[in-house]
C-alpha cells in the first residue's frame, strides 16, 4: 500500500514513540473537553486529601514523634503518594478501567488495531482527580521542607518510581476478570488497599504486614523507600527502588499478555452471535 | 395502619435486596479488619512517644471500632437516587400512594437492619482480636441505640446528597466533601478532645460530633450523664435533618411538575 | 497472474464453554461454586468459505448463528478450535499485528471514537495508529469528509452527534488507512431508514473507489442487498448459502403476490396456480404459483374485466426467502 512504509518499519521505536505521544495528548484533550466538570473534580480531590491530612496535623500537634516520624514526614509521606497516584490515574486513567474493558468486550476494538493493546487501552481514559492529587501532592511535598530546588529531580525519580509501582499493580489487579469473571469488588478493594497503605507510615508496621507491604502489596516502593531516600539519600536504596519498581512493571506486563491470550482463546465466558 | 404496612413492605424489600448483595458488604468487612489493624500499630505508635490524652491505647481502637461501624453500616444510598432523578423515575414515583422520601427512608431502615448486625459482629470480633480486650460491657448499652440513630440520620443525609442530583450536574464531589468533613469534624478517627479548641467549636456546629464521636465516646468511659447530652442533640438534627429533606423534597418535586423531569 | 483470494476459510471451527446456572436453591448455589455446570456450545461449526479482492459479501444469519465470532477469528481478535484461515495472505490470529496494518473494522455496536471530542482528533490519533504519513493523511481525510459529508460536524464532540452521523465518522474512521478489506459488524444497527439507506450508498461507492473487499455481517436483507452482490447464510455455525443474491432470489423464489385495484366492483381469477388471498369491492389480492400462469395472463384477465386503476406485482421478499432457508435447514436437522 502507498505510504504504510515497509516491513521494517512499522511499530518501530519511533512510531510508537510518536504513537504514544499522541495517545497521551489526545487522552489529555478528552479530559480538558469537559471544563467544568474537569476543575471540580480536581478542586474536589484537593480538598478531599487536605480534609484527609487534617487528621495528621490534629495527631502531631499533640504528639511528639510517631516512631521518629514528624509532620514534615507525613507531609513528604502524603506529597509523594498523591502526586504517584495522580499521576497513574490521569495519565494512564485506563488501567482503572481495565476490568470493565476486559468484561465487555472493549479490547476488541483496540485488538483489531495494530498498536500494542495494554498501551492503548491504559492511555485510551483519563480521570481529572488525577490532577487534583498531583497539585495537592505537590502542595504537600513543597510545605514538607524536605524539598529544594537541589533535591527536585531526586523528586522527580521517586515519583516516577511510585507511579510505575501504582502501574504495575493496576494492572495485575484489574487483569483478574481475565481469569475470573465478575471481580471489580476484589479488584477495586485491592487497589484501595495500596492507597491505604501508601498513606500510613512505615514505622507502624513490623513483622508478616511489613513483609506484605514489600512485596505482594509493594506499598514500600510507592512512598515508603521514597520517603525514606529524602530523609537520608542512599545511592543503593534509589537503585533498589528503581529495580523494584522496573520488576514490577515487567511482571505485570507478562500477566496482561498472559490473559490476553487467554482472552483471545474464547476460554472465558463470552456472548457470541 | 396500612400506611405503615407499605414502608415496611419497602424496608422488607431493600432488606432483602441488602443480603444479596454480599460482595461490598466483606469488602467492608475486610476493611474494618484492616483499619483496625493499622490503628492498633499507630496507637502503640502513639502510646511509646506518650498518650496526648488519659485513654488507653485498647480504648482508641474499640473508639475507631464504633465510629467505623455506624460509618460503614449505611449503604451509599445517594448513588441510586442519583440515579432515579437522572432516569425520571421519581416523577413516577409521584404518581403512586407512597411518598418517594418516606420509601427511600423505609429503604434504609431495611439496608440497616441486615447489615449491621453483621458489621457490628465484624467490628467486635476485630476488635478484640487486635487489642486483647473489651471495654465494660454496660458501654454497649449506650453505643446500640445511639449508633442506630446516628446510622438513620447518615442515611438521611445521604438521601439529601443523592436529591441535590436535581440541581447539580454530578452529586459525588458534593458527598466527598460532606463526607470528609464528617470524618474529621465527626472525629472518626481521633476523640474529638484531641482538636484544638477552635476546631471543637466549629464541629459542634454541625451533626457530624453527633454521629461518631458520640456513640463512639462510650467505650472511652463517658457516663451516662452525656447520653442525655448527646440524645438530645441527635433529636435536634434530626429535626433540622428531616425538615431540610422535605424542603428540599418539595422544592425539587415542584421543579419536576414545572419543568417536566 | 494468479490472483489470490482476499479471504480463504477452511473448516474453521470454535466452540465456547458457558456456565449453566442449577436452580435456586442454597444447595444449587453451592454446587455451582464448587463444580459448575457447563455447556459446551459450537458457535462456529466448520465454516468454508473463498473471497476474492473486490468482492462485498453479507453474512447473514439469526443471533447465535456465528456472524460475529466468524468475524472475530478473521480480524485477529479470537483463535479457533480447528481449522484454517488465511486474510490477505496472513494467518489472522498469528499475525495478528501485521494483518491489523491491512484491515479496518466497524462494530456496530462499539465506538472507536472518543466520545467527548470531535471526529477529527480521533481521526489524527488514528493516523499515528496505522502510520499513515502527514500528507497522505491529510489527502485521505478531505476525500473522505467530502465523501462522506462529515465537514459540517467535523468539529462538533462526538457525544453531540446524532447515531447517523456518528456511523458516517465511523466508518470513515475505519477507512483512513485505506484498508483492503473492511470488517463491518452490524454496522446499521440502531439507525433510521435514511440513514441507513446513506451508509449503505457511502459503503458501496467506497469499496468501489477504493479497490477494497468488504464483508459484513447483519440481520437485515436491506444491507444485503444495497451493499453487496453475495450472500453467506449462517445457521447454528453452518453455511447454509453461499452465492450471489440474484441467484439466492431464483432460487427460492416462491410465489409472486399481485394486488388488483380495478374499476369493476367483482373480479373473477380463476386460473391454475391462483390462489385469492382477499377480495373486497374494486380491489383482489392473489398469490401466483411460479411455473403456472405467467404474470401477463393474470394481469390480461384481470384488465378484461375492468379497467386497472392500479397494480402491484412483488417478489417474495428477501425475508422471507431466507427464513425459509432456515426452516429448510432446521427441519432437515430434526429428521
Amino acid at each position: 500500500m502507498v505510504g504504510h512504509g515497509g516491513a521494517l518499519t512499522r511499530n518501530s521505536r519511533a512510531s510508537l514513540w510518536r504513537f504514544a505521544r499522541a495517545l497521551f495528548t489526545t487522552n489529555l484533550n478528552a479530559a480538558l473537553a469537559l471544563r467544568g466538570a474537569f476543575v471540580t473534580q480536581t478542586v474536589f480531590m484537593i480538598l478531599n486529601n487536605v480534609v484527609f491530612f487534617v487528621f495528621w496535623w490534629v495527631l502531631l500537634r499533640r504528639v511528639p514523634h510517631l516512631r521518629g516520624w514528624r509532620l514534615p514526614d507525613v507531609e513528604v509521606l502524603f506529597g509523594i503518594t498523591a502526586t504517584s497516584f495522580g499521576l497513574v490515574v490521569a495519565l494512564t486513567g485506563g488501567v482503572r478501567q481495565l476490568g470493565q474493558f476486559i468484561e465487555e468486550g472493549e479490547l476488541d476494538t483496540l485488538l483489531t488495531q495494530p498498536k500494542p493493546t495494554l498501551l492503548y487501552a491504559l492511555g485510551i481514559r483519563s480521570r481529572a482527580s488525577g490532577f487534583g492529587d498531583m497539585l495537592s501532592g505537590i502542595g504537600f511535598l513543597a510545605i514538607s521542607g524536605h524539598v529544594t530546588i537541589v533535591t527536585i529531580p531526586l523528586v522527580a525519580v521517586l515519583i516516577a518510581a511510585g507511579s510505575t509501582t501504582i502501574l504495575a499493580c493496576g494492572i495485575v489487579f484489574f487483569s483478574l476478570p481475565f481469569w475470573i469473571g465478575r471481580t471489580e469488588t476484589i479488584s477495586r478493594q485491592l487497589w484501595e488497599l495500596l492507597i491505604t497503605f501508601s498513606l500510613y507510615p512505615e514505622p507502624l508496621f513490623g513483622g508478616v504486614l511489613r513483609l506484605m507491604l514489600f512485596t505482594v502489596l509493594p506499598a514500600a516502593f510507592v512512598s515508603y523507600l521514597p520517603v525514606q531516600i529524602i530523609r537520608q539519600p542512599s545511592v543503593a536504596v534509589v537503585t533498589v527502588l528503581l529495580a523494584g519498581s522496573a520488576a514490577y512493571l515487567a511482571f505485570a506486563v507478562r500477566v496482561f499478555e498472559r490473559g490476553l491470550r487467554r482472552y483471545a482463546s474464547g476460554s472465558r465466558f463470552v456472548a457470541f452471535g | 395502619m396500612t400506611a405503615l404496612r407499605k414502608y415496611v413492605a419497602f424496608a422488607r424489600i431493600a432488606a432483602v435486596q441488602a443480603a444479596r448483595g454480599r460482595g461490598e458488604l466483606y469488602g467492608r468487612m475486610a476493611f474494618v479488619a484492616v483499619i483496625l489493624g493499622v490503628f492498633s500499630a499507630l496507637w502503640k505508635a502513639v502510646g511509646e512517644a506518650g498518650m496526648p490524652i488519659a485513654v488507653e491505647m485498647s480504648a482508641l481502637v474499640w473508639y475507631l471500632a464504633v465510629t467505623e461501624w455506624i460509618l460503614l453500616t449505611p449503604a451509599p444510598a445517594y448513588v441510586d437516587i442519583e440515579a432515579d432523578v437522572r432516569r425520571g423515575d421519581v416523577a413516577y414515583q409521584l404518581a403512586r400512594p407512597a411518598s418517594y422520601l418516606g420509601a427511600a427512608m423505609a429503604q434504609g431502615v431495611g439496608v440497616l437492619v441486615v447489615r449491621a448486625p453483621v458489621l457490628a459482629a465484624t467490628c467486635f470480633v476485630c476488635a478484640f482480636a487486635v487489642t486483647g480486650r473489651m471495654p465494660d460491657p454496660r458501654s454497649f448499652v449506650y453505643v446500640v441505640p445511639f449508633g442506630i440513630s446516628a446510622m438513620v440520620l447518615i442515611h438521611a443525609l445521604y438521601v439529601l446528597t443523592g436529591l441535590a442530583a436535581f440541581w447539580l450536574g454530578d452529586v459525588s464531589p458534593l458527598f466527598w466533601v460532606w463526607q470528609k468533613l464528617l470524618f474529621v469534624l465527626g472525629g472518626l478517627m481521633l476523640p474529638l478532645a484531641l482538636y484544638p479548641e477552635w476546631m471543637q467549636w466549629l464541629a459542634h456546629g454541625t451533626p457530624f460530633p453527633s454521629l461518631l464521636a458520640g456513640p463512639g465516646s462510650f467505650v472511652l468511659g463517658v457516663g451516662s450523664a452525656d447520653a442525655w447530652t448527646l440524645a438530645s442533640r441527635l433529636a435536634c438534627w434530626a429535626v433540622v435533618i428531616t425538615f431540610g429533606a422535605l424542603v428540599v423534597f418539595r422544592r425539587a418535586v415542584r421543579n419536576l411538575q414545572l419543568h417536566g423531569g | 497472474m494468479p490472483s489470490l483470494p482476499a479471504i480463504r476459510v477452511k473448516e474453521l471451527t470454535k466452540t465456547f464453554r458457558v456456565t449453566r446456572a442449577r436452580p435456586r436453591s442454597l444447595a444449587g448455589r453451592v454446587q455451582d461454586v464448587l463444580a459448575p455446570r457447563t455447556e459446551v456450545v459450537r458457535a462456529v461449526d466448520g465454516i468454508s468459505l473463498s473471497i476474492e479482492r473486490g468482492e462485498r459479501v453479507a453474512f447473514i444469519g439469526p443471533n447465535g448463528a456465528g456472524k460475529s465470532t466468524t468475524l472475530k477469528m478473521l480480524s485477529g481478535i479470537l483463535h479457533p478450535d480447528a481449522g484454517d484461515a488465511t486474510v490477505l495472505g496472513h494467518v489472522p490470529w498469528r499475525n495478528r499485528s501485521a494483518l491489523a496494518f491491512e484491515i479496518g473494522t466497524v462494530f456496530g455496536q462499539r465506538s472507536q471514537l472518543w466520545y467527548h471530542l470531535p471526529a477529527r482528533d480521533t481521526f489524527a490519533l488514528l493516523a499515528h495508529v496505522y502510520e499513515v504519513p502527514p500528507d497522505e493523511h491529510r489527502r485521505r481525510l478531505a476525500a473522505l469528509t467530502d465523501a462522506f459529508d462529515l465537514g459540517p460536524f467535523m468539529d462538533t464532540p462526538v457525544r453531540q452527534l446524532s447515531l447517523g452521523q456518528r456511523m458516517r465518522a465511523e466508518i470513515a474512521a475505519s477507512l483512513l488507512h485505506a484498508p483492503r478489506i473492511l470488517f463491518l459488524d452490524e454496522p446499521t444497527i440502531g439507525l433510521d431508514v435514511s440513514a441507513k439507506a446513506a451508509i449503505r450508498t457511502l459503503l458501496r461507492a467506497q469499496s468501489e473507489t477504493d479497490g477494497a473487499t468488504l464483508l459484513l455481517t447483519s440481520h437485515d436483507t436491506g444491507d444485503m442487498e444495497r451493499v453487496c452482490h453475495r450472500a453467506v447464510i449462517i445457521h447454528q455455525g453452518r453455511v447454509l448459502w453461499d452465492g450471489s443474491i440474484a441467484d439466492l432470489r431464483r432460487r427460492h423464489v416462491k410465489s409472486k403476490r399481485i394486488t388488483i385495484w380495478s374499476e369493476s366492483e367483482h373480479l373473477t381469477l380463476d386460473l391454475p396456480g391462483v390462489r385469492v388471498l382477499a377480495a373486497r369491492p374494486y380491489y383482489m389480492e392473489v398469490e401466483l404459483e411460479p411455473g403456472t400462469t405467467p404474470v401477463g395472463a393474470v394481469v390480461d384477465a384481470a384488465s378484461r374485466q375492468g379497467v386497472l386503476h392500479d397494480l402491484a406485482i412483488e417478489d417474495t421478499p428477501l425475508d422471507e426467502i431466507i427464513r425459509s432457508v432456515y426452516r429448510d435447514a432446521e427441519a432437515r436437522s430434526t429428521s
